[in-house]
């Protein structure tokens, strides 16, 4: 940026809410010189204080940085208004750190966490300078990367980004990136390089490869143009956790994040096998963090940023083998350094109550609990292995030991879900209530609040029920207004949301390539920031769908066979489509399968060397 | 005992909010490990307290912040333990111990210098001073609890003058009345009778009923 473009933008940021969303600048921000390093650019599309609370973010951060051949800057979603400025006064969006343009960087990474930020990935790259699609980028351009958990069905963004990375980016982003800087180094054409990308274990490069379709508009085909490209893309498993990067440092935001904490990955993957989690299923298999380590990383941080607060991070915190012994070790350590370690609600039983110390109190401001749905049947379905007596009882004891307010959510639309299963969310709800009643009035705690939320369900690729259809807005309308009245009784709130939301969620998650047309429509219609309530235009999308002549039920609301081609075939996350049919079945059936720990259940998993052995 | 620090607010932090500010301070000082005094509760808290917020998009030279200790410090020790975590552009220059029963420096505010840079019209602003300051009163409209009210700015401003490229100028500042800076700068423009043009503001001092520095308590 010229010292002109610099005194304009100091002249925007006065104009603009929140400043410092755009300024860098925080405490352990990691600036390097640029000479003789391939750079990097963290692209989070969306706003600061979301992508702040992102925990890839800081990993990869620190991570790429601590390497002395590479650097790694950040970029977000500006705001509306920033958004406007940086149009109006020509200047490009750019990296906190160094004020780069996206343009300028090597290889440019956007982390996809939920659908509805594809629009913004759109908008970044035109305001970054770079050309929208793969085909239109020129030599000197970044090459464009996307992963995260979205990425394992990344076709709908196929014409927009050059790789993906399916699965753990610790060790595969450095990887890529030196590929680049080695391409780049011996004058390398951009396309070879690409190609020497796709040798990466893990990388995807949707150019590679050609879809083909039925009549019905179902996938008739999927094959590699060229003969090195692999096919299935094995995903990227980090084996040891301890030996995975975690960072020590982390940059401090001024602006209050979302979650604005030191937070604490003490395991990824999940054995629970629930059917509707694609977390469950992309993530595994488990992997834990030795308490060691994390004491270690702990004192680090807190020395680092002085966070006055800690949480950790799982899928399945209560699943951790050393649960006790982490939380005594981390509660020991902090105690007098005043940093409050904040739960997920376990079932606070007695050892636990014992490990947390008289020292920090349990916040009893509200006890979160989610069982997905409202009969057992239904759960059993699901396989979501809570038993209404065990809620019961730990709200029972919630309630006996101070607790006034519990949250449970809920899921709508389920497969297999019938009226029956609705009101049986009335039913919990009003045991719920009871349960309350039932402690005694001097003892309990006054003012009870039960809040039942009901999101809707969305079909996730690589679960179970990636065949299922999802319910027509009409249907989950008429269910929302169902329990809404079933709800109606006192002490309880029933929260919900406009369905439209899921609807396009459902699209995306399970779409192919052809949907990069409709994605390209609704950006041109303005649809922008669609996760935040005020800005989603739903008409829009559905113009946007109807411009391209593409039918938004297809995706969404039809329910596949067994033997139909997914977009998504062409990743091999370990768990097998043989697996994902049988759960299905199982789920028809009600069957209940146990939790993966207490014997395997042959997911496939170990097909994959040093995994799950 | 309180420690008194006189710190600095510049560049870029001039967007930071006040919580923001209160945010930083209080993490630089947890890593700082001083002794400073937690409130008691599950979120413990430093009991920082600030003696007059600042503006955003107004930079303080000597701003001023009182910390609880809870064992005695050397100012000196205090100060370079300070600011070896401190964010840039956010430096401490002074600390000072002061006895607990000293009332707390937001209720010894009297008034605070500013100086005020604009990018433009300059000297139609400078030509503007003597007469802005002749008039009797000049009005504006300051929202408060029960929606917008009209008050009068000229009793709040003690001192308004031209000094090089710069306008100088002292306003109260205290439980009895406060003049923003930017509402100086934006009646000034009104009365010249031109367009506001951007304005880097700079507060320079904060100064007792006396004028004296908060800090020389
Ligand atoms: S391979 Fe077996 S033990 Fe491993 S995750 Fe799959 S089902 Fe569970």
């Amino acid at each position: 940026m010229d010292k002109q473009m610099r005194s304009r933008l100091e002249a925007l940021l006065e104009t603009v809410q929140k400043p410092s969303r755009y300024t860098g600048g925080e405490v352990n921000e990691i600036k390097k010189d640029w000479a003789g390093r391939t750079s990097f650019c963290f692209a989070f599309p969306d706003t600061y204080e979301v992508a702040m609370s992102h925990l890839g973010l800081k990993v990869l951060y620190e991570s790429i940085n601590a390497q002395d051949d590479l650097l790694c800057e950040r970029v977000m979603m500006p705001w509306v208004d920033m958004m406007a400025g940086l149009m109006e006064q020509g200047i490009p969006l750019y990296s906190l750190e160094s004020r780069k343009a996206l343009s300028d960087f090597d290889m440019v990474g956007f982390t996809l966490q939920y659908e509805m930020s594809y629009t913004n990935i759109l908008k970044m790259m035109e305001l970054g300078g770079i050309a929208l699609n793969n085909k239109d980028r020129d030599e000197g351009a970044p090459f464009v990367v996307a992963g995260g958990p979205c990425a394992f069905n990344p076709e709908p963004l196929s014409p927009f980004i050059d790789a993906f990375l399916l699965g753990d980016g610790e060790n595969a982003t450095n990887e890529m990136l030196r590929v680049i800087a080695a391409g780049r180094k011996a004058g390398k054409k951009r396309a070879d390089i690409l190609r020497d990308l796709a040798q990466v274990e893990g990388v995807y490069l949707p150019d590679l490869y050609e879809a083909a379709y039925h009549e019905d508009g179902r996938l008739a085909a999927f094959r590699p143009l060229d003969q090195t490209a692999p096919l299935p893309i094995t995903k990227r498993i980090e084996r040891n956790l301890d030996e995975a990067p975690f960072p020590t440092s982390i940059p401090v935001p001024y602006t209050q994040a979302v979650h604005d904490r030191i937070v604490l990955e003490i395991m990824r993957g999940c054995t629970r096998g629930c059917r509707f989690c694609q977390a469950g299923m992309l993530y595994r298999p488990v992997r834990e963090r030795s308490p060691e380590q994390l004491f270690a990383l702990a004192e680090q941080l807190v020395a680092a940023t002085g966070y006055e607060e800690m949480s950790l991070s799982s899928l399945s915190t209560g699943d951790y083998s050393q649960l006790l012994e982490l939380i005594r070790g981390l509660n020991q350590r902090f105690a007098d350094q005043r940093v409050s370690l904040s739960l997920p609600s376990l079932r606070i039983d007695n050892q636990l109550q014992e490990a947390l110390g008289e020292t920090a109190e349990v916040k009893k401001s509200g006890l979160t609990l989610a069982p997905e749905a409202g009969t057992q049947r239904l759960r059993d379905v699901i396989n979501k292995g809570v038993t209404e007596e065990d809620l019961l009882r730990t709200v029972s004891e919630a309630f006996a030991s101070g607790w006034s307010s519990v949250k449970l959510y809920f899921m709508i639309g389920l497969p297999y879900e019938t009226d029956e299963d609705l009101l049986g969310i009335a039913d919990l709800a009003r045991k719920v209530v009871a349960a309350y009643y039932a402690v005694p009035k001097g003892q309990r705690a006054r003012g009870l609040k039960v809040v039942v939320s009901a999101s809707t369900f969305v079909p996730k690729p690589m679960t179970p029920f990636q065949w299922a259809a999802q319910d027509t807005l009409e249907e989950i309308r008429r269910k929302q207004s169902l329990l809404r009245s079933a709800l109606n009784i006192k002490g309880v709130t029933f929260n919900w949301h406009d369905p439209e939301t899921s609807f396009l969620e459902a699209c995306f998650a399970r779409g192919d390539r052809r949907l990069a047309r409709v994605l390209y429509r609704a950006y041109e219609l303005g649809c922008l920031l669609d996760g935040w309530n005020e800005h989603f235009k739903f008409d829009a999308w559905m113009q946007a769908f109807a411009d391209t002549g593409m039918d938004p039920a297809f995706y969404a609301n039809r329910e596949r066979a067994r033997e139909e081609l997914m977009p998504w075939d062409l990743a091999d996350i370990g768990v097998s489509k043989n697996y994902l049919w049988r759960e299905n079945e199982r789920a028809r059936k009600a069957e209940v399968t146990p939790d993966c720990r207490h014997g395997c259940e042959g997911c496939g998993l170990t097909r994959f060397e040093g995994v799950c052995t | 005992m309180k420690m008194l620090v006189v710190f600095e607010k510049m560049g870029a932090h001039r967007f930071l909010g006040h919580l923001d500010l209160q945010r930083a301070m209080q993490r630089a000082l947890r890593r700082s490990g001083l002794p400073v005094t937690y409130s008691q509760g599950f979120n413990p808290h430093l009991q920082l307290s600030f003696a007059a917020p600042l503006s955003v998009g107004i930079q303080g030279e000597r701003e001023i912040m009182e910390v609880p200790l809870s064992r005695q410090i050397s100012e000196a020790d205090f100060l370079s333990k300070l600011n070896k975590t401190l964010p840039q552009n956010m430096k401490a220059k002074a600390a000072v111990l002061l006895e607990d029963k000293l009332a707390p420096a937001m209720a010894r505010m009297g008034a605070a210098t500013y100086v005020l840079r604009p990018d433009a019209h300059f000297e139609q602003l400078a030509a503007a001073v003597p007469g802005f300051l002749l008039q009797e009163r000049i009005p504006f409209m300051k929202r408060g609890k029960a929606g917008m009210r009209e008050e009068d700015l000229r009793p709040l401003i003690y001192n308004l003058m031209v000094k090089d490229d710069t306008l100088v100028t002292v306003l109260a500042t205290s439980s009895k009345g406060t003049a923003r800076a930017d509402q100086l700068f934006l009646s000034l423009c009104a009365f010249a009778g031109i367009q506001q043009p951007r304005c880097l503001i700079t507060r320079t001092a904060l100064l007792d009923e006396r004028f004296a520095p908060l800090e020389g308590a």
